[in-house]
């Protein structure tokens, strides 16, 4: 079960109005590469693992994922919560505002809505792993990219935090591989899918 | 910058560095492994930089947090505290034998515990356990995490 706790994992706290930086850190919240994909792969992988190990650590990066879900969230909801019909028109930010209104949806950056098309759930410890370094690092590929976008201090002071934790879940999904291809045949690695081959 | 612990690495490595193994099969991805015992921030400024260890503190064009919108209030010290738990907990699911990182995990729950104890009587419950001691339901009193700007009471 989840319980839910009344703090963020990071403080948020953003000055400006500024929907023009929302636009693409909305990216962020249901794109491609964003918070939900990560919570949701590695939240429905954990099921196949092989070892308690590796379900702990899906588990437990998971379920920071879903605090990183609402972080990006109360970005963007502090970014557009005041803004006027003018700031909208402004910062070309009328094909969400239409939609939307204030209303935080997940979607990419170019407005397709999130899909579960974003995250690969194969069932195969190996390859689910590295789907997940993979996924660390195009996380933190668009967070470098949102930093070099947006000239806002008190956004940039939650991204570089989220940034960097994209760098550490790299490190531990990196040594849960290791510890894994440790335990197979050393001849051959891919003998067989520990997640299914018991 | 902490100073390595040198019985911990191998000769000429730093924090920054792991060791692989000299034989591993091929076609397979390897991360080398943080060292047992690194070193760490203390819980503040690992909140404010994004991870507990100066080893895997790798910012982008050195664009580097100086400080965190709470520093220094309850609420920050509790999130600081939370989140060194938390990144000690990913540190462990890896490195389930490092005792010093185990009695490290230990003492920062307990000092949560205390630190979120004076934090609910102060502004209200956290969790729903937290209302326990409460005299009527103040789980809807203040406002939700998200609306925290530098406009709230205008």
């Amino acid at each position: 079960m989840f319980s839910y706790v009344k703090s963020l994992e990071y403080p948020v706290k953003i000055k400006n109005t500024n929907p023009a930086l929302a636009k693409f850190i909305i990216s962020q919240y249901g794109g491609p590469d964003g918070e939900m994909s990560a919570s949701l792969r590695y939240l429905s992988q954990r099921y196949s693992m092989p070892t308690p190990q590796l379900r702990g650590l899906l588990t437990d990066i998971g379920v920071e994922e879903l605090g990183h879900f609402e972080l990006v969230a109360a970005i963007i909801h502090q970014l557009t919560r005041d803004m006027t019909p003018e700031e909208v028109k402004k910062a070309g930010f009328e094909t969400y505002f239409v939609d939307h209104t204030a209303g935080i949806y997940p979607q990419f950056a170019s407005g397709t809505p999130w899909t579960a098309a974003t995250i690969g759930v194969k069932g195969d410890t190996i390859t689910d792993l590295t789907e997940d370094m993979g996924a660390e690092q195009k996380a933190r590929t668009t967070y470098d990219n949102i930093l070099r976008l947006s000239d806002d201090p008190d956004v940039n002071n939650v991204i570089k935090f989220l940034r960097e934790r994209e760098v550490v879940h790299f490190q531990r999904f990196g040594e849960a591989l290791g510890k894994t291809l440790e335990m197979l045949d050393q001849k051959n690695v891919y003998y067989m899918n520990p997640s299914f081959d018991k | 910058m902490e100073t390595m612990k040198p019985d911990m690495m191998p000769q000429g490595c730093d924090a920054k560095f792991g060791v692989l193994p000299a034989c591993a099969p091929l076609a397979t991805s390897w991360v080398p492994p943080q060292g047992m015992n690194p070193p760490m921030y203390a819980p503040e400024e690992a909140l404010t930089r994004g991870t507990l260890f100066p080893g895997l503190d790798l910012p982008f064009m050195n664009m580097v947090n100086k400080s965190n919108p709470y520093a220094g209030t309850p609420l920050g010290e509790l999130m600081a505290l939370t989140f060194m738990a938390k990144e000690l907990q990913l540190y462990l699911d890896t490195h389930p034998d490092d005792q010093d990182a185990f009695k490290a995990l230990k003492d920062t729950l307990a000092l949560k515990r205390e630190g979120a104890k004076r934090y609910v009587k102060l502004y209200g419950p956290l969790r729903l356990e937290d209302m326990e001691d409460s005299a009527s339901y103040d789980w809807l009193r203040g406002p939700w995490p998200w609306e925290y700007c530098e406009r709230m009471g205008k």
